[in-house]
């Protein structure tokens, strides 16, 4: 395979089946990169590197040890050219397999591309462009559009800790040698950054974009299969419980949220029971002295890590304005009893519209305050913020105003949107912004128990900046803390209408969170004071609309 | 400020003059206002002549009459929402007295009602629980004095601490500002209760003379 020449190489790997011949294209290319091996193999302590692949430490792993990184090249190149160098035969099959160790003991088979995969299954890729092609795979199998990634690894803490007990093993062993000398051993990197540095390119080429700060993440997360693991360690650090270390479900809690701590990664562990270690043996965070010098302090590995590759979109955000022409639609899903209130929501309506445009696994509505069901939201309309959980595809500038349409040209015409468009995090801010602050303007139609008198225009309208103290209304006491809410009325005015002396329409602004419906009628004086109070009559209300949210986020620009 | 000239019109002049590109948003801006105001102004003759008051439209009322004590007339007004607002009903024999209701006292039984606060959400856990036949307060007239009891079993919410200083609130209006307090009844206890209760018309119909015939 890895001498396998093509004639015009395809970028786009999208089409047909990718395979690692479509990253290693070019001869040139591939020659390149053995004459880079090759080079970087002539820097070698051959002893150390024997000893090294004695104690089942994988080639890559010695590589990174020696701060070396490894060109892009199939293992077979990297084979033979290592037996070269140690001086044995390169054409014989079982020296190849016998030098390399089946799963090293430093990277757990990480570096080696050999990992536990789905059913338990055990996978060995020949190269990192075999493994990139089975994660390309995946990113097409999820139809996503993207036009970069992220590429994200997390490993188990025993990575870390090998990484270390190798590193100082190497120290102390070879100090004394002049290449150890001429060479910082600190410039090894580690086991992560070695993965991600052979992944990177292959990656790049099969999906046809750059890897770099995306919103799009792939994620890949080794595991520990082993029953039984050493993570006393973490136990006694978690502030001297002692019940966790015989609880193994509440340790495994615990870890995860400690790990950040500690400054290891994250580690997913299944396993049914912790073996308690004793304290001489070496914590791989600290400079330890190993007890045991002669005996490599490294244990053997039976079975690789298990691998779980996961490729999603971190969420996208739709902010906007909406408008509620309904006194039958609620704003968001609202079920009693497995029966709807109301025909319809607001979320589901503009929801239901953007999330297919997006092909996204779910929506979350939020809105900047809320009206009830039975008050229309008019005028400029109410902000609101969509977030889509792991779109497949960011819908460009032309299809959110197609979506924005097709919402305002629904038959019922129940609901209208403004402005929609994708907003970065900045939306969120937006809305949140002033929220205490923000004044909101209303259109209420009152009844007064007697004739409305000339007085009263101006009763009202000089009026201003009136406060008010609200008690918890009894349509909500019995969900909300019965507190007692002071709330501003900005200003007010009263709108005749003609032919009628009883009726007439209430123009008022207020701050955020003042119960209207409350201050018209008294909520049996427990708004004071309120329409009726102030006129001295009885007042109810009847209708209510919300004319204006003054708030400066998602305006026609 | 040239760059208003990025506004485009429909009928899609290659220059516009910031005053046209004003004045058209100022149209605009009239046109959505009117839209807006019709869509306000309600059809006169949908109106009816007397609404619904907030209570008929919110609450039913139910009555017990003779509670616990002859004339000792009751209102239980209960919200969609399980709350229930108790009050001295029309025919409660305390308005028969010259003068009406002169001071309200919310110091009967164990506490003083008035004095508890209700906090939090969970009220079940800080509220007090009382009995049908608990005392909530003593209303009293020039003659007599009169226990208000709670009618419903439940959680004490609220009671009317304005009554104290605006006693004459339940003479003028004992089903509104002048009600007497708030009970959170669980939903079986509720169905207990709910049986001996009457309904608005065969309240009218026990305290007929009352009401008189019309």
């Amino acid at each position: 395979m890895a001498n396998e020449t093509e004639d015009a190489p395809t970028n786009s790997a999208s089409e047909s089946h990718a395979t690692s011949a479509d990253v290693e294209r070019n001869p040139t290319d591939e020659d390149k990169n053995e004459k880079l091996l090759n080079d970087a193999v002539q820097f070698l302590p051959t002893d150390a590197v024997k000893d090294l692949l004695s104690k089942e430490v994988c080639l890559r792993c010695i590589f990174r040890l020696f701060g070396m990184q490894v060109p892009i090249c199939s293992s077979l190149s990297v084979k033979s050219l290592l037996c070269h160098v140690l001086g044995e035969q390169a054409d014989l099959h079982q020296n190849i397999s016998s030098v390399e160790p089946n799963i090293c003991r430093s990277c757990l088979g990480i570096l080696q591309f050999t990992y536990c995969g789905d059913k338990e299954r055990v996978v060995e890729n020949e190269s990192a462009c075999d493994f990139a092609v089975a994660i390309a795979e995946l990113v097409k199998k999820e139809g996503h559009q993207i036009d970069s990634f992220s590429l994200e690894v997390s490993m188990p803490p025993t990575i870390l800790e090998n990484e270390n007990k190798l590193s100082l093993y190497v120290k102390r062993k070879y100090r004394s040698e002049a290449w150890f000398k001429d060479r910082s051993i600190s410039e090894c990197s580690s086991t992560k950054d070695a993965l991600k540095f052979a992944l990177t390119n292959p990656l790049e080429t099969l999906l046809d974009v750059k890897c770099g700060i995306s919103t799009f993440h792939i994620r890949l997360t080794y595991s520990r299969v082993e029953a039984s693991i050493r993570i006393q360690n973490f136990v006694e650090k978690i502030e001297g419980c002692k019940r966790r270390k015989v609880d193994a479900k509440n340790c495994l809690d615990t870890v995860k949220d400690k790990s950040a701590i500690t400054g290891v990664e994250n580690s997913v562990v299944s396993t049914t029971e912790v073996i308690p270690v004793d304290e001489k043996s070496s914590n791989g965070l600290q400079d330890n002295e190993p007890s045991e010098t002669h005996e490599f302090p490294l244990k053997k590995v039976n079975e690789p890590c298990r691998l779980e590759c996961l490729c999603f979109r971190t969420p996208i955000y739709f902010g906007g304005r909406y408008l509620k022409y309904s006194r039958n639609v609620s704003q968001t899903r609202w079920i009693i009893d497995e029966e709807r209130m109301g025909e319809a929501s607001i979320e589901e309506i503009i929801g239901g519209n953007i999330l297919p445009m997006c092909r996204g696994d779910s929506y979350k509505f939020h809105a900047a305050g809320r009206e009830d069901i039975d008050v229309r939201m008019l005028g400029s309309g109410r902000p609101f913020l969509f977030e889509i959980q792991n779109a497949r595809e960011v819908p460009s500038e032309l299809l959110v105003k197609e979506i924005e349409s097709k919402i305002n040209s629904l038959e019922n015409k129940l609901v209208r949107v403004k402005n929609l468009k994708i907003v970065g995090s900045q939306g969120w801010t937006l809305m949140r912004e002033g929220e205490a602050e923000k004044q909101k303007q209303y259109a209420a139609l009152v009844w007064i128990s007697r004739p409305l008198q000339d007085e009263d225009f101006q009763t009202i309208s000089s009026l201003k900046e009136t406060q008010i103290l609200q008690k918890t209304p009894i349509r909500v006491l019995h969900r909300r803390s019965p507190l007692e809410r002071e709330k501003i009325i900005n200003w007010m005015k009263i709108e005749k209408i003609a032919g009628s002396s009883q009726y007439f329409l209430l123009h008022m602004c207020t701050q955020a969170g003042t119960y209207i419906k409350e201050f018209v009628h008294g909520d049996l004086g427990r708004t004071n004071p309120s329409i009726g109070s102030i006129l001295g009559c009885r007042a109810e209300i009847l209708q209510l609309d919300v004319t204006d949210v003054k708030m400066n986020c998602f305006l026609t620009e | 400020m040239n760059d208003h000239n990025v506004y485009q019109t429909n009928n899609s002049e290659t220059e516009e003059t910031p005053e046209q590109a004003q004045q058209e948003r100022e149209k605009e801006m009239q046109d959505d206002e009117e839209e807006l105001h019709k869509l306000l102004l309600p059809n006169v003759h949908d109106l009816p002549l007397t609404p619904p008051s907030a209570i008929d439209f919110n609450f039913v009322a139910y009555f017990a009459p003779d509670f616990l004590k002859p004339g000792h007339d009751q209102y239980v007004y209960r919200h969609a929402n399980g709350l229930c607002v108790i009050g001295l009903a029309p025919t409660h024999v305390a308005f028969k007295d010259e003068g009406g209701i002169t001071a309200v006292d919310f110091n009967v039984g164990k506490s003083d009602r008035s004095g508890f606060k209700v906090t939090g959400k969970r009220k079940k856990q800080n509220a007090q629980h009382f009995e049908s036949n608990t005392a909530v307060c003593k209303v009293c007239t020039n003659n007599d004095s009169y226990i208000v009891r709670c009618c419903v079993k439940g959680s004490l919410l609220e009671v009317n601490n304005r009554l104290i200083k605006q006693p004459g609130l339940l003479n003028s209006s004992a089903d509104r500002e002048g009600y007497i307090a708030i009970i959170m009844p669980k939903p079986a206890d509720w169905l207990k209760i709910k049986s001996s209760l009457l309904g608005l018309e065969d309240y009218k119909r026990k305290r007929e003379e009352c009401f008189g015939s019309s």
